[in-house]
């Protein structure tokens, strides 16, 4: 780890505002976070960069407060500090600006900006309104914004409600920010504007802890960059110290050795082909699955590949582009699509994907209940039937289709979701994250049972977040970026490299 | 930058949205009687039309924070007759008004713990809460009345009642101030921030260091209180208590704020929406009397209306139709 010089303010040498020291936080099963240090001065953008799971999420949740240190020391202005809730990390002047923003929506902008601290203003138990509105367009003045402070905070876009989050913060005289991937929804445009008002914070002094994939704006905005991997500080670097390639390949560490590929299956013929997909956020999304086959489909959260499997499946409708189905033209709808074979596991099965309170018998004849009616009447022995099959074949562990799903495993639910979808009969699986959430013995189950799924014949579409995953898994892979599709890589080419490479900004 | 005939053409686009339905209910519905009956415009008339809308005035404006805070109080018909019932008996027992009054303001008050704090700290559903509290309070009534209606107590109340101030009547007076009151409470006060950040989002109010389920108790206690006051109005309406006069009334209570354009989520909407709500509800009924139809067919002309308001503003805001799906 480089203990360079933290950077002149001012012409002078600051002291670390912030200092982490071990920080240590496990979970039954899992170590977040392995003696972590850490440290930021004021008017610096410090960037933390990782994978998901690498232990960024935890480190900021100790940070304000959401999570309870194991074990390690935290230093402000040098001296120790405790923060044992949000109330102590909000005293100590940090402030976290997350994705879901904390802001009222039928309120104005100086409504929110003061949430809580109406009292400034009041007198006689009365808001003074004037001199509320004329503090936060003081406050905003501050980051260079204009807003009209009467302004719905609902009225206001994405990248406007994080300005206005940005001005609550700093109302509240933060001193370091954490910022979560402030710019994934937003435009290049806005980002821009951002990193505007960041700069505006580092002259005043506040001190920035910055999450963000993309390499060109992290090489851009970082005055220090750090980078994590399973739970631990794998390099620190400042301003130039190190190349963006050398980032990634710190990032990936090394590949999973001891996971094998899986043998390449012969492709049959062509089951999915969708041709130039728009959707409101889509661009031209084009790719092909075949009998017989898994595709990956990589990215990083927010590049738009759930977006593709909702489009293709018929959710989200199409403004441009077709889809062949067995090469003929169909038309999307959910309904069409169930019937058509094509089965969705959505990314999050517990709202998307099962009815937890109904048992496991009702969940696997979800799908196919169209099939259990004879002259309108259900067929309870048939419905038994598939549902006896099911648990069975996919080795389910429950003590019957009488179970409740609620009471199962991750990874059993995830079997159920699938058992769903086969009862259904269907032959192209569209997997949003299939392994999310479950332990590892049930996701090496979930491999073998999705690698069954292919030499049954089945075409799969798999999303994933974990790019080992993917190489392991899948024959081939489109890697998306912004909503688009990006590259493709086959057999050969494929590695958790090359996707990153892809999918990150260049 | 932008095109200015667009930009224009939005904001007049978006101005003619921003008029709900219900102004365009009133105005034709007032257009309509008028012409059908002159009597409807009498002064005699309009007095009358007051004092019909002063009692629901008090019903639906506190029923507007509560649907504010993405909840529902369904309790208040059959507290308003609780509370007429408590003031009616203790009256003819002999108390004086003064112990009346605070009697009917202490079981608003109980009423009105119990609904706050099964809903907020408990995260009840409001529906279900203050369904349980309609019941109870509509028992009550019926258990302390026997069931029949109290009569013979003193004159001041109905004299309050059928009194004016410079030729406008008492009760429409103190409506009308009630209402400025709850507008400062609800655009002037801490408090009243507070209501929009519970139904808007409950968690940032937490997060924001305000004990938020207190504030959201204390609307649903003062929903209750102005419900106690209210049974003022009714007892010197009818000058007698029945015990159930009133069940019912929180369906007015409700029709009015969401004819007035509040929603049931996010916090949205406002006050003066609820007063346009009550007078279109008013007015309907009133027009009706006049035109001497029969008052069952009156309660399903109001509910017509409720579903013919939203039609309309959903019909105008197009867009919002098919971004449901």
């Amino acid at each position: 780890m480089t203990m360079g010089p933290a950077p002149a303010i001012d012409g002078r040498q600051a002291a670390p505002l912030l200092r982490l020291s071990n920080i240590k936080k496990s979970f039954p099963g899992v170590d977040a976070l392995k003696s972590v240090s850490f440290e930021i001065s004021a008017g610096e953008v410090h960037v933390i960069l990782g994978q998901n799971g690498a232990g960024k999420s935890s480190l900021i949740k100790v940070l304000c407060g959401a999570y309870l240190a194991d074990g390690g020391e935290m230093e402000v202005d040098g001296r120790p500090v405790a923060i044992r809730g949000p109330a102590d990390a909000n005293a100590l002047g940090i402030a976290v600006i997350y994705q879901e923003f904390s802001l009222v929506p039928y309120l104005d902008i100086a409504q929110n900006i003061f949430l809580g601290r109406e009292g400034a203003f009041a007198k006689a138990g009365l808001i003074d309104k004037a001199a509320m509105h004329a503090a936060a367009r003081q406050v905003l003045q501050q980051l260079g914004l204009t807003y009209d402070t009467h302004t719905y905070v609902h009225d206001l876009g994405v990248a406007h409600q994080q300005m206005v989050e940005i001005a609550k913060a700093l109302s509240q005289n933060a001193r370091i920010l954490v910022m979560d991937e402030p710019t994934a929804a937003i435009s290049e445009r806005e980002s821009d504007r951002l990193f505007e008002v960041i700069d505006r914070l580092k002259q005043r002094g506040v001190a920035i802890v910055y999450i963000s994939h993309r390499m060109k704006e992290i090489m851009a905005l970082g005055d220090r960059i750090t980078v994590m991997r399973d739970g631990a500080v794998v390099g620190s670097f400042l301003r130039g110290e190190a190349a963006a390639g050398e980032l990634v390949r710190l990032m990936i560490g090394r590949s999973l050795d001891g996971m094998t590929r899986r043998a390449p299956v012969g492709a049959g013929h062509c089951v999915l082909s969708a041709d130039r997909l728009r959707t409101a956020k889509l661009q031209d999304i084009s790719l092909d699955v075949r009998a017989g086959e898994v595709v990956g489909l990589a990215g990083l959260v927010g590049s738009g590949r759930t977006e593709v499997v909702r489009a293709i499946f018929g959710v989200d409708p199409l403004t441009g582009g077709n889809i062949h189905l067995d090469g003929a033209p169909f038309t999307l709808r959910p309904d069409a699509s169930i019937r058509a074979g094509i089965a969705l596991l959505p990314e999050d099965r517990k709202r998307q994907g099962l009815a937890l309170p109904l048992t496991v018998g009702d969940n696997t004849v979800a799908a196919s209940l169209w099939r259990l009616f004879r002259y309108f009447r259900f067929i309870p022995t048939t419905a038994r039937q598939v549902c006896d099959d099911l648990i069975a074949r996919l080795n389910i562990a429950t003590r019957g289709p009488g179970q409740q799903v609620h009471d199962l495993s991750g990874g059993n639910q995830q079997k159920i979701v699938l058992g769903k979808w086969l009862a259904a009969g269907a032959r192209l699986f569209l997997l949003d994250e299939p392994t999310r959430g479950v332990d590892v013995g049930a996701k090496a189950e979930i491999y073998r049972l999705i690698d069954g799924l292919a030499k049954d014949g089945a075409a799969v579409l798999v999303i994933s977040s974990e790019f080992p995953e993917l190489v392991h898994l899948c024959d081939r892979a489109y890697v998306m970026r912004d909503y688009a599709i990006v590259g493709h890589l086959d057999h050969g080419t494929l590695s958790e490299k090359a996707i990153l490479d892809l999918a990150v900004h260049p | 930058m932008t095109d200015h005939t667009a930009d224009n053409a939005l904001r007049h686009e978006a101005l003619w949205r921003r008029i709900p339905g219900v102004v365009l209910i009133l105005i034709a519905m007032v257009a309509w009687f008028a012409i059908g009956n002159p009597r409807f415009l009498s002064g005699d008339n309009l007095a009358n039309l007051g004092l019909q809308a002063s009692l629901l005035l008090m019903l639906a404006l506190p029923m507007t924070l509560i649907i504010l805070t993405a909840g529902l109080d369904l309790s208040v018909g059959a507290l308003l007759g609780l509370c007429g019932v408590v003031i009616a008996a203790l009256l003819v027992a002999g108390w004086s008004l003064i112990v009346a009054v605070g009697a009917a303001l202490a079981v608003g008050l109980i009423i009105g713990l119990i609904n706050g704090y099964l809903v907020s700290y408990l995260s009840l559903p409001a529906f279900v809460v203050t369904l349980g509290t309609l019941g109870i309070s509509e028992g009550l009534a019926l258990a302390i009345s026997h069931g029949d209606p109290i009569g013979g107590f003193t004159p001041s109340i109905e004299a309050f009642y059928r009194s004016t101030v410079g030729g406008v009547p008492t009760p429409v007076i103190a409506a009308a101030l009630f209402c400025g009151l709850l507008w400062l409470i609800l655009y002037r006060t801490r408090f009243g921030n507070y209501i929009f950040a519970i139904g808007g989002n409950k968690e940032a109010l937490h997060l924001a260091g305000v004990k938020a389920n207190l504030v959201h108790m204390a609307v649903y206690v003062l929903c209750s209180l102005s419900v106690a006051l209210s049974a003022l109005l009714l007892l010197g309406r009818t000058n007698s208590a029945h015990p159930s006069v009133a069940v019912g009334m929180e369906f007015e209570a409700i029709a009015a704020v969401v004819l007035g354009g509040t929603s049931f989520e996010k916090g949205q909407g406002w006050l003066l929406g609820t007063v346009l709500g009550v007078l279109a509800i008013t007015v309907l009924r009133n027009g009706l009397n006049v035109l001497s139809v029969e008052p069952s067919l009156q309660v399903l002309c109001v509910g017509l209306m409720l579903i013919v308001a939203l039609l309309i503003d959903r019909g105008r805001k197009g867009e919002m139709a098919g971004a449901a799906g």
